[in-house]
């Protein structure tokens, strides 16, 4: 199969039929440990109302209060359940990594904001209902006698107040209007409003009450969830930058406002094959250390010597606010990595053939997966897409790569046209092209696509259109 | 494959609901079992003073039962229920020679096992202080706040009953 560097003009191509495909079992054991994470997910829902249950709580509900009592605390429990499956969600666990994608669990994880916050907020009214019932006042007087003479409740009152700062600085409207900083500053307090909400679970809920099942029950997912945390989000960052040892060794202008930052280290061995997923780096120079950086390799680690020396390399374009400053990075800075995560990567696949689909910035995790995903010479279709040539980053060397391993390559540049959602260039739209048109073969391929999120859901659309199933879709999300 | 899901997740989540309710159905009845046990008991000693319930100012009518022949110059009087959000509270005195001897309590706070926890802890400390003050006049016991409170009012009553 020889290589092509089209503009835009459709290829026909035979299909390599009768191939095994080595991606198979891989695939199904991804697709089973995401059902069973979905299984997982509803049963410890299930699992804390049920336990509560079994403490005998349907007793509560022979009375009206006792029943908008029971409700709350129902509320409440599921409440609380939702909130440490979050943090689940958000720890980086490897599990859920390698099954959906850190970026798709953190999509999962933003979903869940609105519900959990809503849960905490029927529970707080409800009981203030009930209990309010109980003993012949109002919901509004209860609330107050609550704050003052219950122990412990004043702070599940601070908790509550922490919550919806959290959730409401995490509504899209809302941080648009806010710099990143301001957002990762209160979501971190979504650390204290845990804390603060324990004690009243303890003192009041009795959650963890001796001779219960909940007790067991609460006490393995807090233990879990707290260890979870400090493992793979502290522990594993601060053990990969100590063994890696990476230092700035160049900077590279790729075009205007595009560098390639080049870092050596130890150990890069281990981290063959993530080329195309992301680490979350911080640059060790002053002002920059504190702000974390996630962006993908753009090339597999490489050359390296016994003691898995070598080089790792990530592209970069200026998008304001500390990506700014890596341009002026000093050879010589010290690293520190966080990672790999997400599943752009050999991981996913699922089928012999491959088509990756880059746009701008977008096009560097696209080349170093191609660089070190399996395919056979004429089963991979790469399709890069830019204003100019010019925004078609690294694209000599993914030519090369393309010459060597024996791929399809497609530029498509140019503007979209007015008026249309299409992912394409004016003049492509208008011949009437899609995804199939590049790649006839794409109903039974691995679909990678990388680029800014309304263009890349624009491709996911035509992919879908053109008979590919979802767990044949792989895509990075960018923002955060 | 989703569909897989979604059938497993809905069949654990409602085999684990189903469960935890079964087993909680079980303890639901011995409770409440224990809880009219309790009732009984009480009705033996002082029959009256159930009728008295709800109207808490008026312990006054707290039966002066005679619990048996061997306590001849002792009265039982006992106080109203008070209801507080964790459960019912109701307290007995024993009087003799117009003093308290004995403190019991007929309910306590049990909404919820941490209820019966906080009552299990502070109704023997109560029960000492107020032998000890012989009067309602004592201090609160901390972390038991509301069962404390009512614990006190319903003592009251009962010794304003006792006219004590």
């Amino acid at each position: 199969m020889n290589t092509q560097l089209l503009t835009s003009r459709p290829e026909v191509r035979r299909r390599s039929g009768g191939a095994v495909n080595p991606f198979r079992g891989q695939h199904r054991r991804r697709l089973l440990r995401a059902d069973l994470l979905t299984v997982l997910f509803w049963a410890s829902l299930a699992g804390a109302v049920a336990l509560w249950l079994a403490d005998g709580g349907m007793a509560g509900f022979a009375t009206v209060a006792g029943s908008f009592t029971g409700l709350g605390i129902v509320a409440g429990l599921a409440g609380m359940d939702l909130v440490l499956l979050m943090l689940l969600l958000a720890a980086r666990i490897p599990l859920i990594d390698h099954t959906v994608g850190h970026d798709r669990a953190l999509e999962f994880h933003r979903k869940l904001g609105k519900p959990a916050l809503y849960l905490l907020l029927a529970h707080g009214i409800l009981i203030a209902i009930g209990y309010g019932m109980a003993e012949g006042l109002d919901p509004v007087s209860e609330a107050v006698a609550l704050w003052v003479l219950v122990p412990d409740m004043w702070l599940a009152y601070i908790s509550m107040l922490l919550f919806i700062a959290v959730v409401v600085t995490s509504l899209v409207a809302v941080r648009r209007r806010f710099p990143y900083e301001f957002w990762y500053a209160v979501h971190l307090l979504t650390y204290a409003a845990v804390l603060t909400a324990l004690p009243h679970q303890f003192s009041v809920g009795g959650l963890f009450a001796e001779g219960t099942w909940q007790r067991w029950y609460w006490l393995a997912l807090c233990i879990a969830t707290g260890a979870a945390l400090l493992y793979y989000r502290v522990a594993q960052p601060l053990v990969a930058t100590f063994r890696h040892q990476l230092t700035v060794k160049r900077v590279v202008r790729v075009a205007p406002g595009v560098v390639s930052v080049e870092m050596s280290g130890l150990g890069l061995d281990q981290l063959a094959g993530s080329g195309g997923r992301f680490f979350i780096w911080r640059f060790l120079a002053p002002g920059l250390w504190w702000h974390p950086h996630p962006f993908s390799l753009s090339a597999d680690p490489v050359s390296f010597d016994a003691a898995g020396q070598g080089t790792l390399r990530i592209t970069v374009r200026n998008l304001g606010g500390g990506s700014a400053q890596l341009a002026s990075l000093k050879p010589g800075t010290r690293v520190a990595l966080e990672g790999p995560y997400g599943l752009f990567s050999t991981a996913a696949r699922s089928r012999n053939h491959v088509v990756m689909v880059g746009a701008g910035i977008g096009i560097t995790p696209i080349r170093a997966l191609l660089e070190s995903t399996p395919f056979q010479p004429g089963n991979a279709t790469v399709i890069l897409r830019g204003h100019s040539e010019s925004e078609l980053y690294l694209g000599e060397e993914i030519l090369a790569l393309c010459q060597q391993r024996g791929a399809t390559l497609f530029h498509l540049t140019g503007s979209r046209p007015a008026g249309v959602r299409t992912w394409l260039p004016e003049s492509s739209a208008r011949a009437g092209h899609r995804l199939a048109s590049f790649d006839p073969n794409v109903s039974d391929a691995d679909v990678y696509v990388c680029g800014p999120a309304a263009w890349a859901q624009s491709v996911l659309q035509d992919a879908r259109a053109a008979g590919v199933r979802e767990d044949q879709l792989h895509y990075e999300r960018f923002d955060w | 494959m989703r569909t897989r899901a979604a059938v497993s997740a809905v069949l654990a989540s409602g085999g684990i609901l189903i469960a935890g309710w079964q087993s909680g159905v079980h303890i639901a009845d011995t409770s409440s079992s224990v809880a009219s046990g309790a009732a009984g008991t009480t009705g033996a000693t002082g029959a009256k003073a159930l009728g008295t319930d709800g109207s808490s100012g008026t312990g006054t009518t707290g039966a002066a039962g005679t619990t048996g022949a061997s306590a001849k110059a002792v009265g039982t009087y006992a106080g109203p229920v008070v209801q507080t959000r964790f459960g019912s509270v109701q307290v007995q005195i024993s009087v003799r020679a117009g003093k308290i001897t004995d403190v019991t309590a007929l309910q306590l706070t049990d909404a919820e096992r941490k209820s019966v926890q906080i009552s299990n802890r502070a109704a023997p400390l109560l029960r000492d202080e107020v032998l000890q003050a012989q009067s309602a006049d004592v201090q609160t016991i901390s972390g038991a706040t509301v069962t404390s409170d009512a614990y006190l009012n319903s003592l009251q009553a009962a010794l304003d009953a006792a006219n004590l």
